[in-house]
Formats: C-alpha cells, sequence, structure tokens
C-alpha cells in the first residue's frame, strides 16, 4: 500500500491491519494444536515426530485451502454485493451451491463415475464453473440489467432456481446405480470437515489467480459502488466491468465450493463485519478485512470443531450467527 | 464541438418517443440553457449526449467523435454531467465524492496536482470547511454543492449540470449561475443546463433551447426566447412579459 492510502486508513483501520496477521497465526496454531497434541491426548497415544509429521502434512494443506477458499469466499461477496448494490445478498444465497450439486450429478450421470469428466479435477471443475457462469450471466440478464427491484428479484431467481435444481439432481440421484451415488455424494457434501484435499494443490493457483484479478480491480469497484450511472459519468465501463466481474465471481464461487462446500453466510457475515469494523467504503482494505475475518472465522471454527470433536458443527454456527446477522441488515435497512 | 444529428429516443417501443428528431449544435465557451416543462425530454437529451441513455437512432458528435464510440474513459475527460437526482449507494465525506471527480484522469489513485484540483473545487463551492463531513450530515443544499464540486474536480471542457439549482436557496441559486458564468468566461468552458426558473435562464444562458414532447420548440438567445409568443407555446401557460431595468422579466403567477 502506498503511503498515501496508509494515511487515509482511520485508526481502526490501522488498528485491524496490525492485529490480522497475529490472529491468523494464533487461531491457525489453534487449528494444529486441536488435530495433534489435543487429539493425541484425548485418544492416550503419544505423539511421535513421525506421527506428528504426518499429520501436519495433511494439515497444512487443509489449513492453506481453508483460508484461500475463506479469502476468496469474502472477496467475491463483496464484489456482488458493488455489482448488485445490496449489501444483503452473497451468491451462495442465489442457490450457486444448488448448480455444482447439479454439475456433479448430471457429469456422473452423463457420463459416469469413472470418466475423466468426472474424475479429472480440472476437467471437474471448467464444467461446474462454466454452468455457474452460465446461471450468473442468465440471472445478470434476466434481473439486473432491467434495473428491477434488485434484492427481491434475485431472491426469488435463486429460491426458484435452486429449487428446480435441487429436485432435479435428486430425482437424477435416485436413478443412478450405487457406485454413482456414492461417488456423487462424496463430491458434493464435501465440507470443511471432509474437505476436498485432493483438489487444493492443482486449484490453489486458480483461486490466487481470481483474487487477484478481483482485488486489482480495487479502484473500479469503489467507483461502481457510487452506482451505475454516476460510475459511468466517471468513465467506467459499467456493464463491461459488471459482466467481467460476475464471470470472475462465478469461477471463484465454484473453486470454493468444490473445495469446502457451501457456507452460505461466510461472505455475508465477514464482508459486513468488515465493513463494521473498517467504517469506509473502499474496497482495498475491505477486500484485506473482509477477508482475513473469513479465514479467522473459519480456521478458528474449525480448529474448535476439532478440539471439541465435532460436537460444534462450524458450518451450523457460522450459518446460524450469518442468519441472525442478515436478520439484523434486513431490519434496520428497513427502518432506513 | 457537440452536434446532434437527427436522435430519436423511445425508452419503451409502445410508449412512443422521448426524443423526437432532435437536431441541436451547442454553443461553445457559452451558457445554453434548457427549459421546458416536467417530462419533455430534458434530463433525456442529456443522458443520450453523456452516453449514459441509449438512442434509437441519430448521433451525437463529441468533437468530432461519435460519442458512442469514445471510450468511457475519454469521454469521462471531456463531458461531466451531474444528474438530476443524486443518490448514492455508500456514506462518504465531501472530500471523497470530490476525489472521485478526479478519478477520469488519475483512475483513483490521486497525485498532488488531483488533490490542488479538489481543493479549489471545495472552495469555489464554498465546501472547505464541511469537507470532513458525510454527506448524509449535510443540508439538501449542501449536498447538492458536493455533487457540484466533484463535477467541477473532474474538470472537462463540457459541463452538464441537470437542475443543478434544485435544493439551493435564493443566494446560492444566484451564486451558482454567477459561478456557472465565471466557468464559461474564465476557464472557456461549455456549459449546458436545465433550468426551471425562465428567468434565470434570461439572466444568465447565453442561448436558451426550449423542449416540449421530445422535440426543440424554439431556439435562440434569450431577448428572442423570452417573448409572450413562445414562451406560452413551450409551458402552455399564460405568461406576462415585464420589463424591469431594461430587461426583460417573466411573470408566471
Ligand atoms: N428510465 C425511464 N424509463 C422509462 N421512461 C422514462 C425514463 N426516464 C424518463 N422517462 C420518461 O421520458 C419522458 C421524458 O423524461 P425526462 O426525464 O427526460 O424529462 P425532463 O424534461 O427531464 O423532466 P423534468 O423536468 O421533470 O426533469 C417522461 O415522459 C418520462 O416519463
Ligand atoms: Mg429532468
Amino acid at each position: 500500500m502506498s503511503a498515501r492510502s496508509v494515511k487515509r486508513l482511520n485508526a481502526r483501520g490501522l488498528a485491524a491491519l496490525f492485529a490480522g496477521p497475529p490472529l491468523l497465526l494464533a487461531v491457525s496454531a489453534l487449528y494444529i494444536y486441536s488435530r495433534t497434541y489435543a487429539k493425541s491426548s484425548r485418544l492416550g497415544i503419544e505423539m511421535t515426530p513421525a506421527a506428528f509429521e504426518s499429520i501436519i502434512g495433511r494439515a497444512l494443506p487443509a489449513l492453506a485451502g481453508m483460508c484461500v477458499a475463506a479469502a476468496l469466499t469474502a472477496i467475491v461477496s463483496l464484489v456482488f454485493q458493488t455489482v448488485t448494490q445490496s449489501r444483503l445478498l452473497t451468491p451462495s444465497m442465489l442457490g450457486f451451491d444448488s448448480v455444482f450439486v447439479t454439475t456433479q450429478t448430471l457429469l456422473v450421470f452423463l457420463f459416469g463415475s469413472r470418466s475423466e469428466m468426472f474424475a479429472n479435477p480440472y476437467l471437474n471443475y471448467l464444467t461446474a464453473a462454466g454452468a455457474m457462469i452460465a446461471v450468473s450471466t442468465l440471472m445478470y440478464g434476466a434481473v439486473l440489467r432491467r434495473g428491477r427491484d434488485n434484492i427481491v428479484f434475485l431472491l426469488m431467481f435463486g429460491l426458484v432456481l435452486s429449487g428446480i435444481l435441487r429436485s432435479g439432481s435428486g430425482y437424477i440421484q435416485v436413478i443412478m446405480d450405487a457406485e454413482d451415488f456414492n461417488r456423487v455424494r462424496a463430491a458434493t457434501s464435501v465440507t470443511v470437515n471432509n474437505m476436498n484435499t485432493d483438489i487444493i494443490l492443482p486449484v490453489l493457483p486458480i483461486m490466487l489467480f481470481i483474487s487477484a484479478a478481483l482485488l486489482l480491480r480495487h479502484r473500479t469497484y469503489n467507483v461502481m459502488s457510487l452506482g451505475p450511472e454516476q460510475a459511468k459519468s466517471l468513465g467506467v465501463p459499467y456493464e463491461r466491468e459488471a459482466n467481467v466481474s460476475l464471470l470472475l465471481i462465478a469461477a471463484g464461487m465454484s473453486v470454493a465450493t468444490a473445495l469446502i462446500g457451501s457456507l452460505t453466510f461466510l461472505g455475508l457475515l465477514s464482508v459486513n463485519a468488515a465493513r463494521e469494523l473498517l467504517k469506509t467504503h473502499r474496497h482495498l482494505p475491505l477486500f484485506i478485512g473482509s477477508a482475513v475475518i473469513a479465514s479467522l472465522l473459519l480456521v478458528s471454527g474449525q480448529g474448535a470443531a476439532e478440539l471439541l470433536q465435532g460436537a460444534l458443527p462450524v458450518t451450523a454456527i457460522i450459518d446460524l450467527a450469518g442468519c441472525s446477522y442478515m436478520f439484523y441488515l434486513i431490519l434496520r435497512e428497513n427502518r432506513l | 464541438m457537440i452536434e446532434i444529428c437527427g436522435l430519436n429516443q423511445s425508452y419503451d417501443r409502445r410508449g412512443g418517443y422521448t426524443l423526437r428528431d432532435i437536431n441541436l449544435t451547442i454553443r461553445e465557451r457559452a451558457v445554453t440553457a434548457l427549459v421546458g416543462a416536467n417530462g419533455a425530454g430534458k434530463s433525456t437529451l442529456l443522458g443520450v449526449i453523456a452516453n449514459i441513455v441509449r438512442p434509437l437512432s441519430g448521433t451525437v458528435l463529441l468533437d468530432g467523435e461519435d460519442v458512442r464510440r469514445i471510450k468511457a474513459s475519454a469521454a469521462a475527460k471531456k463531458l461531466a454531467f451531474l444528474k438530476q437526482t443524486l443518490r448514492l449507494g455508500i456514506r462518504i465525506t465531501v472530500e471523497e465524492l470530490a476525489e472521485y471527480g478526479r478519478f477520469p484522469h488519475c483512475g483513483g489513485r490521486p497525485r498532488d496536482a488531483d488533490m490542488e484540483k479538489i481543493d479549489d473545487a471545495l472552495r469555489y463551492m464554498k465546501l472547505s470547511e464541511l469537507r470532513g463531513r458525510y454527506l448524509d450530515e449535510l443540508s439538501g443544499g449542501q449536498r447538492q454543492r458536493a455533487f457540484i464540486a466533484m463535477i467541477l474536480a473532474q474538470d472537462t471542457p463540457y459541463i452538464f449540470l441537470d437542475e443543478p439549482l434544485n435544493n439551493l436557496d435564493i443566494k446560492h441559486s444566484v451564486e451558482m449561475m454567477k459561478i456557472v458564468k465565471r466557468l464559461v468566461a474564465e476557464l472557456g468552458k461549455t456549459v449546458v443546463i436545465v433550468l426551471h426558473d425562465v428567468n434565470f435562464a434570461a439572466a444568465y444562458a447565453d442561448r436558451v433551447v426550449a423542449m416540449k414532447d421530445g422535440r426543440i420548440m424554439s431556439e435562440g438567445n434569450p431577448e428572442e426566447m423570452i417573448t409572450k409568443d413562445v414562451l406560452d407555446r413551450v409551458f402552455d401557460h399564460d405568461f406576462n412579459i415585464a420589463e424591469h431595468g431594461g430587461r426583460r422579466v417573466c411573470l408566471y403567477y
């Protein structure tokens, strides 16, 4: 960050800038501790260096995957809110996760669970991302560009879409044979607990690329947050930028979903927490803040879950907190 | 130079035309006042020229180039447009708003020269003391002036102001019009301004363009335009023209 942009951060921003890295380290330590020593003492096994190494070998990629996926979810959600001009929406509310389930189901149904299309992470990812891109383009063309009453229409669109897709893929899963069914189940019931660790390394560059592409546009997003017409008269080609952003959002959501499953409220919670904390509208601090908050939430939640042997499912907690927060936002916005 | 040829526009093809066969050349380094009743199509015309509203047919040439072909970023260095309704999705300060006016020039990375333009614009609009205030903590007129400061910071040769006197009291309205005159006289800008008060148009504009039902009814110098005949036709209202201090004033109540 340049000197001028540091100067622009308020006291809260600076505090957050310095508090972020140590907090991240602390929750990572908690996560690793709960997967190694806490677990071994609970099970009464001695933690040998060799065992430690082998667990770390699995825990570190999982940690990296969680952090990057959480950060990506937050970044994508913030951009989505800017493009839709709403603080209440995140892409996962529009049924993106059911698009993911449907593509997995269809891939297995059409090509078989042993086919390259399904088993090759890249091919599989490209198909899922392609489908999400198609859906988001449809959504954008049908709802956003017409300048309708965005929020209600988008939520309805998401509701109808995920209803149709869910019952459709449910039906296909019923008529599949047992092996295919199990594979689809394994691919679509990814959660933070059973992350799809095989694909972390292959998709890491994709996630970093998408995050970087969105982060680099932060100045454009600042202008876009003024509204489409203001942005256009300040020289931002709004429609093109919105289309590019939606492509990147769909691509980002599909990787994050493939990796850690759907966390409906993680994006909403972290983006709005960053807004409240940093009290700014500028996207660069908001990107960084919400990415850090999302990683903190996910890693600390997962650490606690491991510590408590899954008595406390992270997704449920994040969704509960996110859901209550959304309620609060709706009530507050309605009063204004 | 802005030249408009054969412009037609319709928001909804079934609903008829909003703009009909508009031909107009906007005079350089002058104040052009656009007048007309509510719904006459004034804002739409400005929107089409600024390439925010899409026309059905016809062309708008900005310095000889079709506005629909100019890159948005290049157009924003030539033409600044103050909209009629000023609403922002976000909460920002007066200074931050003015800073956005520099976006076309600095891409969001203001340098010292940009900061000077921002300071100048705020001073021009007498907002220096309020620069740290959030827009939602201002009165309607102060907010209006903050948006105009953004337009001034954009520092373009062409400036379009859609009803900039909204929310301004009499004193600030007169000051605003004097600022507009100074922009033309001192900085050589070309200003198009939508006004509802015909007397303001008569007193401060070099050209008056009157619109009605999507067409240009008549166009001319204030002396030619401030006549009972023209005004009655444009506004469908019974005007009385009086003389005061050698200037024509219209009474409409
Ligand atoms: N976004 C829109 N969609 C559909 N119709 C519109 C839209 N904006 C304006 N119109 C219609 O186009 C016509 C011209 O509107 P416009 O805003 O250009 O008028 P105006 O001369 O600026 O009026 P005012 O003095 O009230 O600002 C009106 O009949 C209006 O109803
Ligand atoms: Mg208007």
